[in-house]
Parts: C-alpha cells; structure tokens; sequence
C-alpha cells in the first residue's frame, strides 16, 4: 500500500501543507475565540511534539529532518482543534506522537504514508483515553446545549425540533464539541479556498459529504424531520474538518476522479455507519483509516470495471 | 552421505532471532494479541507453548514420520489437545484459577496454533528427534521472549502495573490493552529485531524477508514461496534421500591414453616429460660427448 501511495505525482510538500495551514489557520482562531488561552496551549503542545517526534524519530533513524515542510505542525495542529478544549495536555501530545512516530516516519513522510497521519494520531487518542477526548465540559457556559455535543445529542435519539436561533448557533459552532471543528461557515471558507488551490482533490470530499447526508436523510438517528437530521449530523463533531483537510489527504487521494468520489463516499458510508451501531460519539478518524486501507481494492475494482467496459464496447464495435 | 547435525547454538540463532516465529514469520499471532494483555498471562501463554511445541516435535519426528501428511496434521492438533486439555484442568481445579480463567479460550486454542502445525510439518517429520527438539526449543524460546515482552509492555502502557503491582504511572494508554495495541508494539518490536539483524547479521539481511528474496528473483520460475525458502533454510527437501546400503569399493576408472593430439611440446619439462615416454632420458651423463 505505501507502494501505491509512493505512486503519487511528485508534490512539493511544503506547499501542499502550507496551502492546508492557511485554511487551518480558520479553526485556530475560532478555537481561541471561543476557548482562549487553554486553547493555545492545546495547539502549541501539539504541534511542538509532533515537531520534536519527528526530529527524535530521523536522527534515531539517520534520515534528515525536514521541517520545512511543514506537515509536522500540519499534523499537531490537526490533531489539537478536533480534540475538547478542557483535554488534558497528554492527551493531543501523545496523539501528535503516535501520529508522527506510528504512521507518518516509518512509511516514509507525509507524502508518502498510506494513513492520514492526524487521523490515525486522534484516533489513537480516541482509543486510549475515551472519557477526556470526548468530555466537552471546559467552558462550556452559554453554549447551545450546555455541556452536551449534538453527537450526544444524536446518539440517544430525543426529538429534536430547530429554530433560526438554534441553527445559527449550529452553524458558527457555538456548541458544546471539538474546539475548531464546528463551524460550518469557517469549513465552507475553506472549501473555497481548496477550490482555488486543488480543486480536483474536492471530488472526495464532495463523495464524502454526499454519502453523509443520504445516510441523514433515509436513516436519521434524532427523531426529527429529515432537514433537521442533515444539518445535526453535519455539523456535530469534526465531519466536515474532516472532509476538508482529511479526506482530501494527497498521499492517501485517489488519482482518478471516479476514484475519489468512490473513496470519499466510502468515507462517508463508513462513518454514518459507526456513529449509527458504534459506541463512540466521533467515529470520522476510523472511517478515514478504513477508507485508507481500502483505498487500493477501490482502485482495482474501478481499474477492472473500467477493463471490463472498455473490452465489451471493444467487442459491439 | 548423513550431513552434520546443526549444533543448538546454530538452530537457536536461526529459529529464534533470524527466523523468529512471532516477529519474522507472524505466525502465533492470534494467541499473542489476544492474550498477553498482563504478564502473568504472558508467561502462562509461554509455558503452555514451549510444552506443547516441544512434545508435539519429539513425538512427530520420532512416530509421524510415515503417516501420509493428511493425517499428520490433523494428529499434530491432537496431540497438542492431549497435552493441553488436561494441563488447564489441573490448573483450573489445583493452582492458578483465575490465571486461566482470565485466558478465557485463548490457553486451549494454543494447541492448535499455526507455529505447531508449521515446525511439525516443515522440520520435524523431516529431521532426527535431535533436530526437531533443537528447533522446537528455540522456537518456543523465541515465541515466549516476544510473548513475555509484549506482555510487560502491554500492562505497563496500558494498565500501569507490572505482575499485578500497580505503579502509579501517570498515564494508561488504555488502547494498548485492545489487539490494536498489541499489533502497533508488534510492529515497532519487528522493525527493532530487523534493524538488529541487518546490524548484527548482515549475512542475512533480506533473508528471512520472502518479498525481498522475491524482488530479487526477476523471471517466474526463479520465484519461491515462503515454504520453499523454509525448506532452504533446514536443507530439507520433499523427497527423503535414498541411501545406498552398496558396500563394494567401486573399481578405479582406467587412465585414459593421451593421443599424439593432445601432447603439447611448449616448455622445456614438456619436452622432457615426452622423451621420457619414448624410454630416452636426455638429462643422463652417457649424452655427454
């Protein structure tokens, strides 16, 4: 698999990333607007270890440390606005760690591995410390619903009913949950500006979400209106970060286009599926890494469906 | 001819560190990833395959070794059973209930693990008893080491304990205890034993490791399958040796007459060597005049 991902046209990593920091700059803000300092410290612990794990990991290793190309403090900076404000700081540190140490160096780079490295480190975070990752209950006076995360909300199935109050809230995420991952506004900011930069790599995320709000409509979880569902759905946890800044992974994107919007819709199933039957409040991270090692069975079947086609027009010409 | 048997020290290096059944193989996984949560359960594990594989060798090289191989199979799965079965229940009704309790299925499923069925089949129905407890020990030796220090790891990450002592560490990575866990120290302890092989044996680097060897062989033929490269590795083949029980010193080939052709006057001895063949010896004192 991480053959296949060394496949990928060369890309200058520095610019790549530095094009997925300028639109993480969005959550970091918001993220210190609605927590302040604490938030800060979350972020900087991050994305320090996850520098320092990397420079550790190659001089161990014996391979230059590239800190240049910024997908280190990509990686940290992840890892940190998808976790609760109030987390403990081992937590997001231990995350950037494992991220760095587990996925990113031993495949080769972030260019290069076949898991997205943030959502392999939050995911671990989620593993190993289950009640601090998903504990929104720093500061969370004057939100919508106190301390409850409408991925709460949803898991135990209340009726729901939305006023214009009450989305507005939803979508500048003023809501109990990840530091900077809630507002849809900011998400959708971002997704312009990955429209200017790599718009082809918005086909996967375009799957993504699709998948998402289907499985909203058909299956929705609260009992509310199939309206209602879509837009709770959407904006809890960390979907649509993750279907800006990790579906659209270079390394892990596939390269034809049919394929990324297979593999984001994949994506998407994925995680509706595991928010519906699973046990944790934010299952995006696992759909990601599922969707990640699955990525070459897509690519084959594609290939062969493509071979298939080609070969019966072959034989009606 | 009978070749020399390997010393231990040899079946050892090769069957415990270069071909190390848990990390360089990954055979035995199911019983290590579902089982070595503590290091109590660690050692047990380890104890039940050491005993279990040993055995199970002696007796298939020394009994099996003319039972047709679908029959061996299912045989090796039995005697393991044997071994096992009343084994756990002296444990479970004598000494360490909650032990094998707290192992749940995983302490019977060791009789009929994958490391059993591969040395039984690869080393010992093809080898002496000698051979076949050589490489079962340092088998078992080197599953129980990864098996020891994957539990340690495991309780210390994820329960903060050792043996049961709590030690008040700050943090449990509670993940460790899950089989995911288990695979990541897996894999980190398999990438430290191939930094160590390619430090301390170079000789074998890429050796143990089929797709490497498989990089190397470019045309079809030349591919071998992680059996093949076994079998290379104990200089067993599929077909026994026939031994020839002929005594009688077999006769000497006859020189062969060198023909006028073949005889070559370059240097000084070859002219010598040839007026010796005709009976005249140019070097006598008579040829002074």
């Amino acid at each position: 698999m991480a053959n296949i991902a060394a496949k990928q046209s060369p890309v200058k990593a520095s610019r790549l990333f530095g094009d997925y920091l300028i639109m993480l700059i969005a959550p970091c803000v918001l993220s210190l607007w609605y927590y302040g300092g604490r938030a800060l410290w979350v972020i900087l612990l991050s994305v320090v270890s996850a520098v320092l794990t990397d420079g550790i990991v190659s001089a161990v290793l014996g391979k230059p440390f590239k800190i240049k190309d910024l997908s280190n403090i990509f990686i940290g900076a992840a890892i940190a606005v998808m976790m609760p404000a109030g987390v403990p700081f081992y937590v997001p540190v231990s995350a950037a760690v494992f991220a760095v140490a587990a996925v990113k160096v031993p495949f080769g780079g972030a260019t290069r591995a076949p898991f997205v490295p943030a959502a392999a480190g939050f995911a671990f975070a989620s593993v190993c410390f289950k009640e601090q990752v998903f504990d929104f209950a720093y500061s969370a006076e004057g939100k919508l619903l106190g301390e409850v995360s409408l991925a709460s909300l949803l898991s135990q199935g209340n009726s729901v009913h939305l006023k214009t109050s009450t989305v507005f809230d939803i979508i500048t995420g003023n809501v109990a949950g990840p530091m900077g991952t809630g507002c849809g506004i900011l998400m959708l900011v971002c997704c312009t500006y990955l429209f200017v930069r790599r718009r082809k790599a918005l086909l996967a995320t375009a799957g993504f979400i699709g998948a998402c709000a289907l499985f909203a409509l058909f299956a929705p979880r609260a009992n509310a209106s199939a309206l209602t569902s879509l837009v709770l759905e959407l904006s809890s946890g960390s979907l649509l970060f993750a279907a800006v800044f990790l579906v659209t992974d270079h390394a892990t994107l596939p390269k034809n286009n049919i394929n990324r919007v297979i593999y984001g819709a994949v994506c998407g199933f994925f995680c509706m599926f595991m928010r519906s039957v699973g046990t944790y409040e934010e299952t995006v991270c696992f759909a990601v890494l599922l969707a990640n090692g699955l990525r070459p069975v897509l690519d084959s079947a594609v290939r062969g469906f493509n071979a298939v086609t080609a070969k019966r027009k072959g034989a009606k010409a | 001819m009978s070749e020399r048997t390997p010393s231990f020290k040899d079946v050892f290096i090769k069957g415990a560190v270069i071909y190390n059944p848990v990390l360089i193989q990954l055979v035995g996984l199911c019983p290590v990833v579902a089982a070595s949560t503590t290091l109590k359960g660690a050692v047990m594990l380890s104890a039940a395959m050491c005993a279990e594989l040993i055995v199970t060798c002696v007796i298939a090289s020394a009994l099996l070794k003319k039972i047709p191989r679908w029959i061996r199979v299912a045989l090796y799965l039995l005697i393991g059973l044997a071994l096992i079965c009343p084994a756990l229940w002296y444990i479970e009704t004598q000494t360490l209930v909650n032990l094998s309790l707290g192992m749940k299925i995983y302490l019977p499923l060791i009789a009929i693990n994958s490391v059993t069925a591969v040395h039984c089949e690869q080393v010992a129905v093809k080898n002496n008893v000698k051979l076949a407890f050589y490489d079962a020990a340092a088998v078992s030796i080197g599953a129980s080491a990864v098996f020891i220090l994957v539990g340690i790891l495991r309780e210390l990450l994820g329960s903060s304990s050792l043996g049961g002592i709590h030690l008040d560490l700050p943090i449990a990575f509670k993940g460790m205890l899950l089989p995911f866990g288990c695979l990541v120290i897996l894999g980190f302890l398999a990438a430290g034993l191939k930094a160590f092989l390619a430090w301390a044996y170079p000789e074998t680097e890429n050796e143990s490791d089929p797709v490497e060897r498989q990089r190397k062989t470019p045309s079809a033929e030349e591919n071998v399958t992680e059996v093949e490269l076994f079998d290379e590795f104990w200089n067993v083949s599929e077909e026994p040796e026939e031994v020839s029980m002929d005594v009688s010193i077999p006769e000497p080939e006859p020189e062969k007459e060198k023909k006028p052709e073949d005889i070559r006057l370059e240097t000084a001895a070859d002219i010598d060597e040839f007026f010796k063949s005709l009976g005249i010896d140019l070097n006598e004192k008579g040829d002074k005049r």
